[in-house]
């Protein structure tokens, strides 16, 4: 498989997972979009192995290795901030004032309120990666033109 | 070009010079070394520098020893030992 050709094929799995993803919502089916996602990701992996052109070497790797790393490292620091939060919510004991006797029962984070969070990582991871990628792509000379 | 190395040092080569003495494109020289065009271009620019693997396989394409196409240079930090 050609390189061009390829990537015209992840266009094609990016398109029917997005039409997998509305349709998944309108059906309210998570695990539709679910198992597509897993199928689309095994199938481009699959594809990968065919290519014959070289698309990734040494420097493609590190430029991989080290946006990964940074994500990572300051990805980290963000998840754990909001988990303990998180942590806090579900320890959370209610105290019981003397001039309101009323109880009133301890207040969980519904689960859409996680979805939402989840959902500010990923962009937030995504964000970072796609961020550092970019750095490290223009400081290995991904973009150096040449008068050849 | 010279390139930075991770502890700061200048890596340069001669790999433009081998190329046309061997009337290379670079696009010949990485299909033959098994990278991709960009790559060459990085090393070239010095934006780049190779690995111990990479870097013989390029000497050896030019049938020349590895120090003749690229150079490290010393000169960015020096160490007084006094």
């Amino acid at each position: 498989m050609k390189k061009n050709t390829f990537y015209l094929f992840t266009g094609c799995i990016a398109l029917v997972l997005l039409a997998l993803f509305w349709y998944s919502v309108e059906l309210h089916t998570p695990l539709l979009i679910e198992i597509g996602f897993i199928v689309a990701i095994i199938a481009i992996y699959l594809a990968r192995k065919r290519v014959t052109d070289i698309i990734e070497d040494e420097r493609t790797a590190r430029i991989t290795e080290e946006a990964a790393v940074r994500t990572f490292q300051v990805f980290w620091v963000g998840f754990c901030a909001l988990s303990i939060g998180v942590v806090m919510e579900i320890l959370y004991i209610p105290s019981f004032p003397r001039d309101h006797p009323a109880i009133h029962p301890p207040q969980m984070l519904p689960p859409r309120m996680l979805g939402y969070l989840q959902l500010g990582l990923l962009c937030l991871m995504i964000f970072l990666y796609v961020g550092f990628r970019i750095y490290y792509a223009r400081k290995y000379g991904e973009w150096e033109t040449d008068e050849e | 070009m010279p390139g930075n190395t991770e502890n700061g040092r200048l890596m340069k080569n001669k790999i433009k010079v081998y190329r046309a003495m061997h009337d290379l494109t670079q696009e010949d020289l990485a299909h033959a070394t098994g990278v991709t065009r960009q790559t060459i271009l990085a090393i070239e620019k010095g934006k780049y520098v190779p690995s111990l693997d990479l870097a013989f396989k390029i000497s050896r394409y030019f049938n020349v020893n590895i120090e003749e196409v690229f150079q490290y240079s010393d000169a960015v930090r020096t160490i007084d030992v006094d």
